[in-house]
């Protein structure tokens, strides 16, 4: 599939669909769907909302062609455009709506947790992180994708600050409430089943 | 828990995912060696990634099938106005992907030969002579034709509409006629059941307003590409039969050429 478009940089496969390559397009979308949807996946919990998301990605990435910034890293910009797409996803969802992702509507995610049974009121079979993977879904959606890009993508907190357009300082808040919040499930789970965890 | 100096600190956090420098580590350490709480901290820390590290990986939809995804993506960008150069960049209308890569090359070819027969044979199928209005108008694009003068004339604004609506289904009914059965994958024939489906409900109204206003040509023709898109929408498996069918209803009743005639009539 797009075998000609194999070896062919980020930037030109950009350039090219910008150009009006839609096979160049495609190339782009195959090439890191796998990565849009595994962030999708961790912050939507389900298939159904993290193929939405992934969708959303890519059609904001097609509107967005020409506005790339070539000596810019084509990830970075997918992670910031990941990140739009799950908070629009979540204001959608959300009967109050959300702000754009500004360092304002960030606090407020970090103060409102998602309302889904948490680790105390599930049943729990000794799966410790079936119940860690349920409370990252009760996360706050920004604490949510903070944790996901550190801890399964493994980006540095400075790319992450990057990627997202803000402050490092906020980043590393954001990476201390979660592993707060799992920290306590995590003891929450040890007391359910007697430390078997 | 004991509180201790860095209790409510991210640094062991940060210690555990590496981003101390040096000497911020080297007091961390420091820090470690006389803390039980902290020390507990940073195994609750390898905890978690030990127990997230048992989770399965999800970065496909289900059974790792993009091919779903990737239709409904492109019908999404197919139909995304706002990009720039959607036109151009649209894997609908330029990607040479799924064995698509000689349909515009045929249809292309397809068109020349009709719009030479077309008008070779237009008045055959004139049963009636066109209005003066429409020939007068003949050689307008219809973008060009003032709202006003549409307006005043409903009889026109069918017609043009008419045109507009023939011209687009005519890439779709040459898509379908120039399939080859034999090498139609599912995706194919879905992306051309989707296409025929979306046109269904506008040739239905652009029937019954023919109808309703005597156009019997226009009518007549939009029955039979009604027919076509309906078969074609309908079928539900990529057999060879069911596309072979749908050719031989395009071959019989002569829609492509009558599409062109009638869409020529209306003054495209």
């Amino acid at each position: 599939m797009n075998v000609g478009h194999r070896e062919t940089a980020d930037s030109d496969l950009v350039a090219l669909a910008a150009a009006g390559d839609g096979a160049a397009f495609h190339a782009l979308v195959e090439r890191h769907r796998a990565m849009v949807y595994r962030l999708a996946y961790q912050f939507a919990g389900n298939h159904h909302d993290a193929e939405d998301i992934t969708q959303d990605v890519f059609i904001k990435v097609y509107r967005s062609l020409e506005r790339f910034r070539y000596d810019a890293q084509l990830t970075s910009w997918l992670y910031r455009i990941v990140m739009n797409a799950c908070i629009d996803h979540k204001r959608r969802q959300s009967p109050a709506g959300w702000a754009p992702f500004t360092e304002e509507a960030e606090l407020r995610m970090v103060n409102t947790p998602e309302e889904r049974p948490g680790p105390e009121e599930q049943t729990y079979g000794g799966q410790l992180g079936e119940v860690l993977q349920s409370e990252i879904a009760r996360l706050p959606p920004g604490q949510r994708l903070v944790f996901t890009m550190r801890h399964h993508e493994g980006l540095k907190l400075s790319e992450i600050a990057s990627a997202l357009d803000l402050a490092e300082g906020t980043v590393k808040r954001q990476l201390h409430a979660a592993v707060h919040r799992l920290r306590g499930a995590l003891t929450s789970a040890r007391v359910t089943t007697g430390g078997r965890a | 828990m004991t509180v201790c100096d860095l209790f409510d600190s991210p640094d062991i956090e940060l210690y555990f995912y590496h981003e101390l420098d040096a000497r911020e580590r080297g007091r961390v350490d420091a820090h470690l060696r006389g803390c039980a709480a902290c020390r507990q901290r940073l195994d609750d820390l390898r905890a978690i990634r030990r127990a997230l590290a048992s989770r399965p990986v999800v970065d496909a939809p289900p059974a790792g099938d993009w091919s779903g995804f990737m239709r409904r993506l492109d019908a999404a960008i197919a139909a995304d106005t706002t990009a720039p150069g959607a036109a151009s960049v649209s894997p609908r209308v330029a990607t040479p992907r799924r064995g698509w890569s000689l349909r515009p090359a045929l249809a292309l070819a397809a068109m020349l030969a009709l719009v030479t027969i077309g008008v070779a044979i237009a008045a055959r199928y004139r049963t009636t002579p066109a209005p003066a209005s429409v020939i007068e108008s003949a050689s307008q694009a219809p973008a060009q034709t003032p709202a006003s003068e549409l307006k005043a004339d409903p009889d026109r604004s069918l017609k043009v509409g008419t045109a507009e609506h023939l011209e687009r289904s005519k890439l779709v009914v040459l898509g379908l006629a120039t399939r080859d059965p034999q090498h139609t994958t599912a995706a194919d024939w879905q992306y051309e059941r989707q296409l025929a489906g979306n046109l269904l409900t506008d040739t239905r109204l652009y029937r019954l307003q023919a109808q309703d206003r005597g156009m019997t040509d226009v009518a007549r023709v939009m029955r039979d590409l009604e027919t076509v898109l309906i078969e074609a929408s309908m079928a539900d498996k990529p057999d060879r039969g069911t596309l072979e069918r749908v050719q031989r209803l395009i071959t019989k009743r002569d829609l492509v050429v009558k599409m062109q005639v009638v869409a020529s009539s209306a003054g495209l």
